[in-house]
């Protein structure tokens, strides 16, 4: 249960990174927000399922 | 903000600040290794050794004195911090997690001693490196335990998913395992003990400038909750200390145990 910040901490990282290169690459700035938040709706998933059995 | 400002006592208060109080200059010239946190981590590892030799060098039957109570920490380790995570193999581990549950303790609780004042872990050096040797440990046992592949596998695919969402959540896995969670565990300590100190000098500045320094009619009242706040947050801090030192044993017996067995 402990880990649960750390997952949403990873998420967010992660596909904010993969949108910030993104939005280097297409020259926008939409991707960064699209990505962390998508990031973090993925880690909360990723969370409920593993601690919710 | 390299060098060491003295603090700027004009004719306003002003809080003291991080350089002040956590930049320490060495104890002896000239060896700048040595400064009160290292000195500080030294006496406390001397002092959790011979506590334990005190209670365990001639352990008896029905324990007395010393004994008696280094056995209830080391029950509460055992019950509360080992046993959860570890089931069967915790009397493996106790040596490991008891040795850092007293040790972080000892550092945290030097935050509110008289006269040390001054928790270990408030410089991040400290609790680093005992993250970074659980860390290291962590993945040992685990390759160990479950082979390379198999350990990175089950880190890496939890069983219970849809097989399609692997691809968006292993990338979550790996990061939160192998780089998020050695870093939190060193951070939380180190930001509750830093945060905490900075919390207790600051109020304790606020008593002792407005009762000593500037005594004013005004001024008088705010010193008064600058010392009624010391003494609750002392108690809130001692609170704090006790609990991250529980929190980093946990995490490091969590952790052991997650390389042991695969998750199922």
């Amino acid at each position: 249960m402990w880990s649960i910040p750390s997952y949403l901490l990873a998420g967010m990282i992660v596909y904010g990174a993969i949108g910030w290169l993104l939005d280097r690459w297409l020259d926008t700035s939409a991707f960064f927000p699209i990505g962390t938040v998508l990031g973090l709706m993925l880690a909360g998933y990723l969370a409920y399922r593993k601690f919710s059995r | 903000m390299i060098t060491l400002t003295a603090p700027a006592h004009g004719d306003e208060f002003s809080a003291p600040t991080p350089n002040e109080l956590f930049d320490l200059p060495p104890l002896i010239p000239g060896v700048e290794w040595f400064t009160k946190p290292v000195l500080l981590a030294v006496l406390s590892a001397i002092l959790v050794i011979g506590l334990t030799w005190a209670a365990f060098s001639k352990p008896k039957l029905v324990p007395r004195g010393m004994q008696n109570v280094v056995e209830y920490g080391y029950m509460f380790v055992r019950d509360q911090v080992a046993r959860p995570f570890l089931g069967k193999d915790a009397d493996r581990f106790m040596g490991l997690l008891v040795t850092l549950f007293f040790l972080v303790l000892v550092w945290n609780l030097a935050g509110v001693i008289p006269v040390v004042q001054f928790p270990v872990a408030s410089h991040i050096a400290f609790p680093a490196v005992l993250a970074l040797s659980i860390y290291v440990l962590k993945i040992w046992l685990g390759i160990k335990h479950q082979g390379l592949g198999g350990y990175f596998k089950n880190m890496m695919f939890p069983p219970g998913l849809p097989k399609a969402i692997y691809v968006l959540l292993s990338p979550i896995e790996f990061l939160s395992n192998m780089i998020i969670a050695p870093f939190t565990h060193a951070v939380r300590l180190f930001a509750n003990m830093f945060a905490g100190h900075m919390l207790l000098a600051f109020f304790s500045m606020v008593g002792f400038w407005f009762l000593f320094e500037k005594l004013t009619p005004l001024g008088a009242p705010v010193g008064i909750v600058g010392v009624v706040m010391t003494i609750i947050f002392t108690g809130f801090e001692i609170f704090i200390q006790f609990l991250q030192a529980f929190l980093f044993a946990m995490l490091a017996s969590m952790y052991i145990g997650g390389s042991l067995h695969a998750e199922h």
